[in-house]
């Protein structure tokens, strides 16, 4: 589980922007629908190229569940004008590297290199977008690698298959009921028509935003989009995904045989995407639960009761409804009822009594470092710009994001406390050596 | 939500311990810093940053697992005992009034020193350094708050057993190391970790926390002068400690005198995980650099012989890398990787193919062009934030090296020709006599194993290592 990108901040001085301000920020888009986010900083000789592509599991469908991700691997797999291992092959030998993550709703591919290299870096990107090879020896070859991939997270993370399954579970309807990687049995029949259908689909300049930042100029980087990106093609827009979940109108319990030392409990509560008012709110009150060890959570489950050994909560952005998860591991001491009991006690003391004025302001300034703590480097600049553009709807969002969190009061944390953490509206699984 | 990373899991980093790359095109210079020490001792690194109104705390101590003797485990619990109570604050106070602030504050232990660092915002710097300051200096270990730790300890130390890839490493060290102070695993066992007491960790860190062993290093957003007077103030109190500065250095190790495979049977395997190895370098060894662009072309990069082979070439695997993993006075070196329980003959085949490939053929003109120029470039975005420059200075006191490192990096890399990288291969790559680690399930892999040397069986949920 990663985050993508500071949650937010809080309103300030104008001063805390001193480095990076919207202005800063240059947009614009190709004819074939290609949007580029340029940001010039000189502070390392080193530049980055973020292609947020909005693709994710969230647009398959039963028989192709894990492709989204299946193609992130596949895009390193040699297109028209650089062959199989070319792709990296050059990178590499120019001093960059990359890599690329898939998650529900994007596919990201991020390159790392020395300014002076943009523009291999164009030519690499814009060949594999433009044709793409399909190789069937190729695709056989990688089914290998994403199912050691499968499996060497459910081998290696004891969260991995619960978390599967609370998703399996809270989605009945909506597509973010599969994992991202994908089901084995698809992984091993997709064939190389539906590569080809989703590549032509999804990998289209109109599907893109592309953030360049480092020490590069405006001018070069909008030369070589022109030069590189500007001949591929647009098409059709995709589909969109119109699928969604119905109200969850009753709690529903899944338990896993593991081997486990102790029980793992998770709940997951169906909560609004990143666009709705409320997130703000939520990705305040998931930090008051468990950011830091004077957290609700920590300080009475970890602390005072020591019934569990780690709690933490999760709110990441999404396109469409999502879940709010509780993490927790129990004690040898305890039961996993006594966790969950606990659990519920914080969250039935906040829908009550609401957080203190100190509390918030806790968040609102561990927001601001996390802030600071982006600003740092070229690759968080860029990472946050993208995920504004692409979640939020605009990169600006991200300087408005202090405002926004600063915005959110005692009284927000506690209605949206009592609006989505109802029992009704929850999944709650147990994973444990021995089910009962 | 989740996120499957294609390439980097953690296995295919490049290289060594420290974060190495090179200079790019602009020759990359490491900023201007101060040094002086303090009465009591302590060395003090001061960098100012003033891009972001952050401020990085860096700290480095000479007490690591290597100073444990038979307490495993101790100078980790020490550790993350500092921050359980101080002469001035308790640990709630600690946490809550760093929280607010948003603060970071992490004490951990290594296998050769403690760790501390922490960041903050520049205006919080008088809310921040009093508790640092008291935390490395005065801390109270109360008992209550450390039977807790203990108990959570315990729970993760068995919890970590279910996954090789975070225990592999110590079944690794002790089996190369051996009984000796290198093969003391960080985190310790139930067994030995059940045992200690907080008197234990008082007695630890009056005999291994000394200023005038330790250095810390701030850099980012703050005036030199006026930091010069608060860590005055704030380390005052702080006494020199007259414990004889003893050599942290274990006896050298010997070179293995034959093949030898640890097999840990964990019967719910899916996979099997892989060391495949030997005695390494000293993070001083001369050729460092050298070693780095060499071992980026073998195992430290996509592209890498052994990536190649394994997950490009035959779909093996999700990754391979190899790595030199240097100490002050010792270091190993390792292939790693895994694959499912039916794939475990041909990946072990073909990882000690590509390791006899590199002896046999050695590398080309054109892939040593290729990863000089990847060390160079990916140098600069390791020493960006003032987090990372504040590491890096401590790190130069802990092993002894010096801002040429940073500066003539590029020169180094330059310089390396396919004489020189040939000579680096036989000399540091072990050739036979290899070592193997293997986490898997032993009913179906102990045949495979037995190919590949003497065969040691342990049951992973035996304690320790």
């Amino acid at each position: 589980m990663k985050k993508l990108l500071l949650a937010g901040l809080l309103a300030l001085s104008t001063s805390v922007w001193a480095q990076t301000k919207p202005e800063d920020v240059k947009t614009f888009t190709l004819a074939n629908g290609m949007k580029f986010l340029v940001l010039e900083d000189g502070s390392i000789p080193n530049a980055n190229m973020y292609l947020f592509y909005k693709v994710g599991s969230r647009n398959e469908h039963p028989g192709i569940t894990g492709l989204s991700h299946f193609f992130e691997h596949m895009m390193f797999n040699g297109s028209k004008k650089f062959g199989p291992k070319l792709f990296d092959r050059t990178m590499e030998f120019n001093g960059g590297s990359n890599n690329a993550y898939t998650t529900q709703n994007v596919t990201v591919y991020t390159d790392w290199f020395p300014a002076s290299a943009m523009e291999t870096i164009f030519d690499l990107e814009a060949d594999r977008i433009a044709s793409l090879s399909i190789d069937p020896k190729m695709v056989q070859s990688e089914r290998g690698v994403v199912s050691s991939e499968k499996s060497t997270g459910l081998e290696n993370s004891p969260w991995e298959q619960l978390s599967e399954l609370i998703s399996a579970t809270a989605f009945t309807e909506h597509s973010y009921h599969w994992p991202v990687v994908g089901y084995q049995t698809d992984i091993d029949n997709w064939t190389k028509e539906d590569l080809e259908r989703y590549f032509k689909t999804y990998y289209a300049p109109n599907n893109c935003v592309v953030v360049v930042s480092g020490n590069v100029k405006l001018a070069d980087v909008k030369r070589l989009a022109d030069k590189y990106m500007a001949p591929i093609p647009a098409q059709t827009p995709p589909p969109p995904v119109h699928l969604k979940e119905p109200e969850q109108v009753g709690e529903r319990r899944v338990m896993l045989k593991k081997q486990l030392p102790a029980p793992n409990l998770l709940m997951g509560y169906h909560v609004p995407e990143a666009k709705n008012d409320d997130y703000y709110a939520l990705s305040i009150l998931s930090d008051v639960l468990s950011s830091g060890n004077s957290s609700r959570l920590y300080t009475s489950l970890v602390d005072q009761k020591q019934i569990a050994t780690m709690v933490s909560s999760d709110y990441s952005e999404s396109f469409d409804p999502t879940l709010f998860m509780i993490y927790g591991s129990v004690a040898k001491t305890a039961k996993e009822a006594d966790v969950e009991k606990a659990i519920d006690t914080e969250i039935e003391k906040i829908k009550k009594d609401g957080v203190t004025p100190r509390e918030l302001q806790k968040i609102k300034n561990q927001k601001l470092v996390e802030l600071y703590k982006q600003l740092e480097t070229i690759n968080g600049k860029a990472n946050s710009l993208g995920t504004y553009e692409v979640y939020f709807g605009d990169y600006k969002k991200m300087f408005d994001a202090p405002a926004a969190f600063n915005k959110v009061t005692v009284a927000d944390i506690q209605r949206v406390a009592n609006k989505y953490f109802t029992k009704n509206n929850r999944t709650i699984g147990v994973a444990k050596t021995e089910l009962d | 939500m989740k996120i499957f990373s294609i390439k980097t899991i953690g296995l295919l980093v490049s290289g060594l311990t420290l974060t190495m790359a090179a200079v790019s095109q602009t020759a990359f210079k490491l900023p201007a810093y101060e040094k002086y020490q303090l009465p009591n001792g302590l060395t003090v690194y001061l960098m100012e940053q003033h891009e972001v109104p952050l401020i990085s705390f860096s700290a480095i101590l000479p007490a690591g697992a290597i100073n444990d003797a038979d307490k495993h485990g101790l100078a980790s619990l020490t550790a993350a005992g500092l921050q359980y109570g101080t002469r001035s604050y308790t640990k709630a106070q600690i946490e809550e009034q760093l929280d607010y602030i948003g603060a970071d504050l992490n004490t951990r232990a290594t296998k050769e020193f403690t760790a501390i660092s922490a960041k903050f915002a520049t205006k919080d710097i008088d809310k921040a350094l009093p508790i640092i300051g008291e935390v490395m200096s005065a801390p109270t270990f109360p008992a209550t708050e450390f039977e807790k730790e203990k108990t959570r300890t315990l729970a993760l130390l068995e919890q970590d057993k279910q996954s090789p890839r975070r225990v592999i490493g110590s079944y690794w060290d002790h089996f190369i190391y051996g009984d000796q102070a290198y093969g003391n695993s960080i985190s310790g066992s139930p067994a030995s970790v059940g045992k200690l007491t907080a008197a234990d960790l008082k007695a630890f860190y009056q005999a291994n926390y000394a200023p005038e062993g330790s250095a810390i290093a701030i850099a980012g957003d703050f005036d030199t002068k006026l930091m010069k007077l608060k860590l005055g103030r704030m380390f005052s109190t702080w006494k020199k400690s007259g414990i004889a500065q003893k050599a942290s250095a274990p006896v050298a190790v010997a070179a293995p005198t034959e093949a030898r495979v640890l097999l840990v049977n964990k019967e719910d395997a899916r996979e099997t995980t892989f060391y495949i190895g030997g005695l390494g370098i000293q993070r001083n060894n001369p050729d460092f650099v050298a070693i780095d662009v060499v071992n980026t072309l073998f195992g430290g990069r996509f592209t890498s012989m052994l990536n190649d082979e394994l997950r490009v070439n035959s779909g093996l695997t999700y990754g391979a890398s190899s790595r030199f993993a240097p100490l002050k006075n010792s270091g190993t070196f390792y292939i790693t990787t895994f694959t499912a329980n039916k794939t475990t003959a041909p990946t072990l085949e073909k990882a000690v193919e590509v390791l006899n490939k590199l002896h046999k053929d050695g590398i080309d003109e054109q892939s040593l062009a290729s990863a000089k120029n990847y060390v160079k470039g990916q140098f600069p975005p390791g020493y960006e934030t003032s987090g990372q420059l504040a590491g890096l200075l401590t790190q130069m006191f802990w092993y002894g090296f010096n801002e040429s490192f940073i500066n003539n990096f590029q020169a180094n890399v330059d310089k390396l020709d396919l004489a020189g990288a040939k000579a680096i291969i036989a000399k540091y790559y072990p050739k036979d006599k290899l070592q193997f680690v293997m986490i898997g399930k032993a009913a179906e892999v102990k045949p495979i194993a037995q190919k590949y040397g003497k065969v040691t069986e342990k049951q992973i949920k035996e304690d320790g290592f």
